[in-house]
């Protein structure tokens, strides 16, 4: 196919894909302008855009909405290295000794149906409001499915690889360099993509809740009091649109360069919250 | 001749097998220190409650002298009602939007771009939007449970669908069947297992989206609501006897009620495989 006919293809597919958006948002607007819909309750979209613009700063008011995405990325970032920092480590010993997981899989599957959010009251009197507790419940969402990941990918490596490498002489170390860190890395991958996802989706719960001053969820949370309802809208679409970003762009990046390119295509894919 | 003592059969107690000891042990070794770290005072037993304290208060208020009386069993019920409520309308209406996407044109060019528009939003930031349009009140946590169920069973309905071989349609179009004799006796088995797997994620989510949404707007009982209540007292005990409800509940839920429909269901199905 010439190139010409592609660029008009793959144009034709994301007018066919905006489309049906656009026109629910057209009906949108046509409701609350013929007051079908109660403007206080469900502003129309020129509305809410108009408020994300006066958000931004760019009609000379202070623009406010940068730093609160500025402080939910930043919880969701800490909490997302915490959860590294513990959940791969502890999945890499699990994943290795078939012994320990058994012990302790009764306390992780009793940890597993909690949503990490039903920790906020105990930290709420341990620490009470603020950053400590916002990003430890987003630390609990996201070392789970790190955890997990890490675990299967560890578990899925088989042994024969390991006897390999140790009867050349491998240290323990090569084991882990050579063997398990290179076959496990799809699957560490995906964890990561997952913990970061659900570190953002239960930020805002944990900020609706816990933040004194800032973060989208806080944003939301606010807004909700003085019924500003277009800026609540402004901050579910920031919060939708941050997380569409950071798991197509920045995990589909990482997924493009690493598992795309050294590894069968048939990456896993991962799911939601 | 004598006898080789380890052919004697010893008469013994049959030992529970390990699946059922391993989490004695280790959640026995949990709570055990625990209680005896919060007993000595190694850790502080008003933010740390020992076990026992834990378990005794949440007796009581699962009996007539709680406060309220059995106010546990009502959190309980109501949050159970809420789920059931909201997951049985994303059945309902996940299952219709996963059949139009997965058997119809229009269908998969309408709600297919809509619905890859509003997943990626937290279904909890749902919350503050839902509590100005109903207000505190059930409608808003049975939403936000709906929303959070929904996305799972309309995308394993059309993984179903796409599953399904071209054959299947062919024999039922030969026989004469009408479209709605196809989707009665063709597609519905057909995707059977695949809603069970839906239902089975989205009931997961659903649980936990639940409880998050109780805390942020419940007007009164459900677990979510509970912990969130008791905090505000600093009634450590009633959080941690509601946190541990809530992952038994969960449990419960996921293994034992949706495991049951599984195995029922995946046995139904295998024997539909086979005729």
């Amino acid at each position: 196919m010439p190139i010409g006919f592609q660029i008009l293809d793959r144009a034709l597919r994301v007018i066919r894909f905006l489309l049906p958006i656009l026109g629910l948002l057209l009906v949108w607007e046509l409701a609350v302008r013929t007051g079908l819909a109660q403007a206080g309750i469900l502003p129309a979209p020129s509305t809410i855009l108009a408020r994300a613009v006066e958000l931004l700063g760019l009609t000379g008011e202070r623009a406010v909405l940068f730093g609160h995405i500025l402080a939910s990325l930043r919880r969701a970032l800490i909490a997302f290295a915490l959860a590294v920092a513990v959940g791969v480590p502890l999945g890499f010993l699990l994943g290795l000794s078939e012994e320990a997981q058994l012990w302790v899989s009764p306390i992780l599957s009793l940890m597993l149906p909690l949503p990490a959010v039903a920790w906020t009251p105990i930290l709420l009197v341990l620490f009470g409001p603020g950053d400590l507790t916002i990003v430890i419940v987003c630390f609990l969402g996201a070392v789970f499915p790190v955890l997990y990941s890490t675990m299967q990918g560890v578990r899925a490596c088989g042994r024969q690889p390991v006897w390999v490498v140790r009867s050349m002489g491998g240290s323990g170390l090569d084991v882990l360099r050579r063997v398990l860190i290179p076959s496990s890395l799809p699957a560490l991958i995906t964890g990561f993509k997952l913990g970061m996802a659900h570190s953002w989706r239960t930020l805002v719960a944990a900020e609706m809740l816990a933040a004194l001053t800032s973060g989208l969820g806080y944003m939301i949370f606010a807004a909700r009091s003085y019924m500003d309802v277009s800026t609540m809208f402004v901050g579910v679409v920031c919060l939708a649109a941050i997380g569409m970003l950071i798991e197509h762009v920045l995990f589909g990046t990482l997924e493009h360069a690493t598992i795309h390119r050294w590894y069968a295509r048939d990456a896993q894919t991962g799911g939601r919250q | 001749m004598t006898l080789d003592t380890a052919e004697i059969p010893r008469r013994r107690l049959p030992l529970p097998p390990m699946k059922l000891i391993r989490p004695v042990v280790s959640l026995g070794v949990l709570f055990g220190l625990w209680e005896i770290a919060a007993r000595t005072g190694a850790i502080s037993a008003f933010l740390f409650p020992p076990p026992s304290a834990i378990f005794a208060a949440l007796w009581i208020s699962a009996g007539p002298n709680g406060d309220p009386p059995y106010g546990i069993l009502l959190d309980i019920a109501l949050s159970l009602y809420r789920l059931l409520a909201g997951v049985g309308l994303a059945l309902v209406l996940g299952t219709i939007i996963g059949l139009a996407i997965g058997l119809t044109g229009w269908g998969r060019a309408v709600f297919k771009p809509i619905i890859s528009a509003l997943m990626p939003i937290p279904t909890l930031a749902w919350t503050p939007v839902l509590l100005l349009v109903f207000g505190i009140d059930n409608r808003t946590t049975i939403t936000v449970v709906f929303i959070a169920a929904s996305f799972e069973i309309i995308y394993n309905v059309v993984t179903g669908i796409e599953m399904m071989t071209r054959k299947v349609y062919w024999v039922a179009a030969s026989m004469g069947a009408s479209r709605l004799q196809t989707l009665r006796y063709v597609v519905l088995p057909g995707i059977l297992p695949y809603l069970i797997t839906g239902l089975k994620l989205g009931v997961g989510y659903a649980w936990r989206a639940l409880i998050a949404a109780e805390m942020l707007a419940a007007s009164s009982h459900g677990l979510g609501f509970m912990i969130y209540d008791a905090q505000e007292y600093m009634d450590m005990k009633s959080i941690y006897g509601g946190i541990l409800t809530i992952s038994v509940m969960g449990l419960l839920i996921e293994r034992g009620v949706i495991g049951a429909l599984e195995k029922r269901t995946i046995e139904k199905w295998g024997v539909n495989v086979e005729r």
